[in-house]
């Protein structure tokens, strides 16, 4: 029971460094997207697992918010900017591929080795995924450094913030509900200013 | 005596199995594509005409140009004695561990790139540069993605990897094995020189690698050659059905389990190969360029699968 709780949760934590991974590696803002809608459903699968094994049923209410507003509505919203860009289609990453990838891993290599000890001292089922969460956030933040475009600079952001979500889940089950629909709620409108703002970096300058 | 038996059999089906496991991929890709396909038994075929054929070999070429087919050879025949096919129950586990499989494997690539090398045509020449490009990442990504194995079974024989995961099924289900089956995926495709990397089935494009190098080959040479790619292809296939999903696998040598063994071999070479058709059918050839890129991807996914298989001991 609890060994299957904890080869779920770090699976699917492993699987959202991936798509972290392959945002990378991809080179079309569409590919970000795809990347970031499947990391969130993933995200809302953690919160599902959480809340049936660790017996926080609020958790469950809380995944299917994580799947309208992080699954639907935000990458909507992001596909809205895309097709309103007219530059070039293939994105220019200030880092090149390799070197990223590279990068990224001593960076998780390097989450790994932080979080060990706090890993160990835990006792909670969920302690594999910690390190992985830690790597999710770092590999994120590297893609907001090192993209140019600010497009691909959101889906770093939300990505990070899936990082900090799943830390949550995984090293807490969970903030109190009301933190958690304020965070929803910041997240939303920070994407809606975002679009505004990046709408006028648009219209001023040819990107 | 019995070990001796045990380890040449094994190797012996491989090699015996290589070109059918080649034919099938080229079978199932033409039916994918809509056309009829040759035969499975083609390679067969192919090879006996290749090696019934006379040789037209360069002024230029030294006698390393000779040595290479059979060096190539040697080495992969070596490095697939190393691998549990039918049976867990490898006796060639005290002849070599993991790190002396991607090592035989090396050796076969180096002297097929300074085969291609040593006439001093252009052709062969590009083809060894850009072999060696692909080669310096693909083999530590192998070992690396075996080595996550090993961490986690604690041994780096191929055959008591592959039979402890079948006694602890807990050990297959998880991140590390996982990322690195992935990263095993994607070095065995560069390595075997299939679609996103290289194309099997053109002779005729300017980012040819593997063809590029055996151009001036012909005759038996070229037959020795062809020969020893299938069993490598055969070979990693072999490793990622029996090292990441060892189910199937005898686990003793009683003739039962050994029968098993087989039937569950060819079943696993026959998903495995019919899923590399499917993948060569829908994607498209890489850019050279891009290439390394997704290279570092599977160093990267093998280096974080043998990172995070410390924590889930």
């Amino acid at each position: 029971m609890d060994a299957t709780f904890s080869r779920l949760t770090m699976t699917a934590a492993s699987a959202m460094l991936l798509l972290a991974l392959v945002v990378l590696w991809r080179r079309h803002v569409s590919a970000y997207i795809t990347a970031f809608r499947t990391q969130s459903v993933v995200l809302a699968f953690v919160g599902g697992v959480v809340a049936w094994y660790g017996h926080v049923p609020e958790l469950f209410f809380v995944s299917v918010v994580i799947l309208i507003l992080k699954g639907w509505i935000v990458p909507w919203v992001l596909s809205g900017m895309e097709t309103r860009r007219h530059s070039a289609r293939e994105l220019h990453p200030l880092v090149n591929t390799e070197t990223s990838l590279l990068v990224c891993g001593a960076l998780a290599v390097a989450a790994y080795e932080i979080s060990r000890p706090l890993a160990e001292v835990m006792n909670l089922a969920t302690r594999g995924g910690l390190p992985v969460a830690l790597a999710l956030i770092f590999v994120s933040l590297f893609i907001v450094v090192s993209r140019r475009e600010a497009i691909a600079q959101i889906v770093g952001f939300l990505m990070l913030e899936n990082g900090i979500a799943l830390l949550a889940l995984l090293g807490a089950y969970g903030v109190p509900l009301v933190v958690e629909m304020g965070v929803f709620l910041d997240v939303l409108l920070g994407v809606l200013v975002m679009q505004a703002v990046v709408y006028h970096i648009y219209e001023t300058s040819a990107d | 005596m019995r070990d001796t038996v045990v380890i040449a059999a094994q190797t012996l089906l491989l090699a015996v199995l290589a070109p059918a496991v080649v034919g099938y991929v080229r079978f199932a890709k033409a039916r994918l594509q809509g056309r009829r396909g040759a035969g499975v038994l083609q390679p067969y075929r192919e090879l006996r005409k290749t090696f019934g054929k006379g040789m037209v070999i360069a002024e230029s070429a030294s006698w390393i140009f000779h040595v290479a087919p059979f060096a190539i050879l040697g080495a992969t025949l070596a490095a697939a004695s190393l691998a549990p096919v039918v049976s867990a129950v490898q006796p060639a586990d005290v002849l070599g561990d993991l790190f002396v499989l991607t090592a035989l494997l090396m050796l076969g690539t180096f002297f097929l790139a300074l085969g291609g090398l040593d006439p001093g045509t252009a052709f062969g020449g590009m083809g060894s540069s850009r072999e060696m490009t692909v080669a310096a990442l693909t083999e530590p990504t192998l070992a690396i993605a075996i080595l996550t194995l090993a961490l986690t079974t604690g041994s780096t024989s191929l055959g008591v990897i592959a039979g402890s995961v079948l006694k602890t099924p807990a050990y297959a289900v998880g991140p590390g094995h996982a990322m690195a089956f992935t990263a095993f995926l994607i070095a065995m495709i560069a390595e075997t020189g299939r679609l996103p990397v290289d194309n099997p089935s053109t002779h005729l494009e300017l980012t040819m690698i593997h063809e590029a190098m055996i151009l001036e080959y012909s005759g038996p040479y070229l037959a020795l050659i062809e020969w020893a790619a299938s069993i490598r292809l055969a070979l990693l296939l072999t490793l990622a059905a029996n090292l990441f999903l060892p189910w199937g696998l005898a686990a003793s040598l009683a003739p039962s389990a050994l029968a098993a063994g087989f039937v569950a071999i060819l079943v696993k070479l026959g998903v495995l190969g019919l899923l590399l058709a499917l993948l060569e059918t829908r994607v498209a050839k890489l850019r050279l360029f891009r290439v390394p890129e997704l290279l570092a991807l599977s160093f990267t996914l093998a280096l974080l699968a043998a990172a995070s298989s410390f924590f889930t001991r």
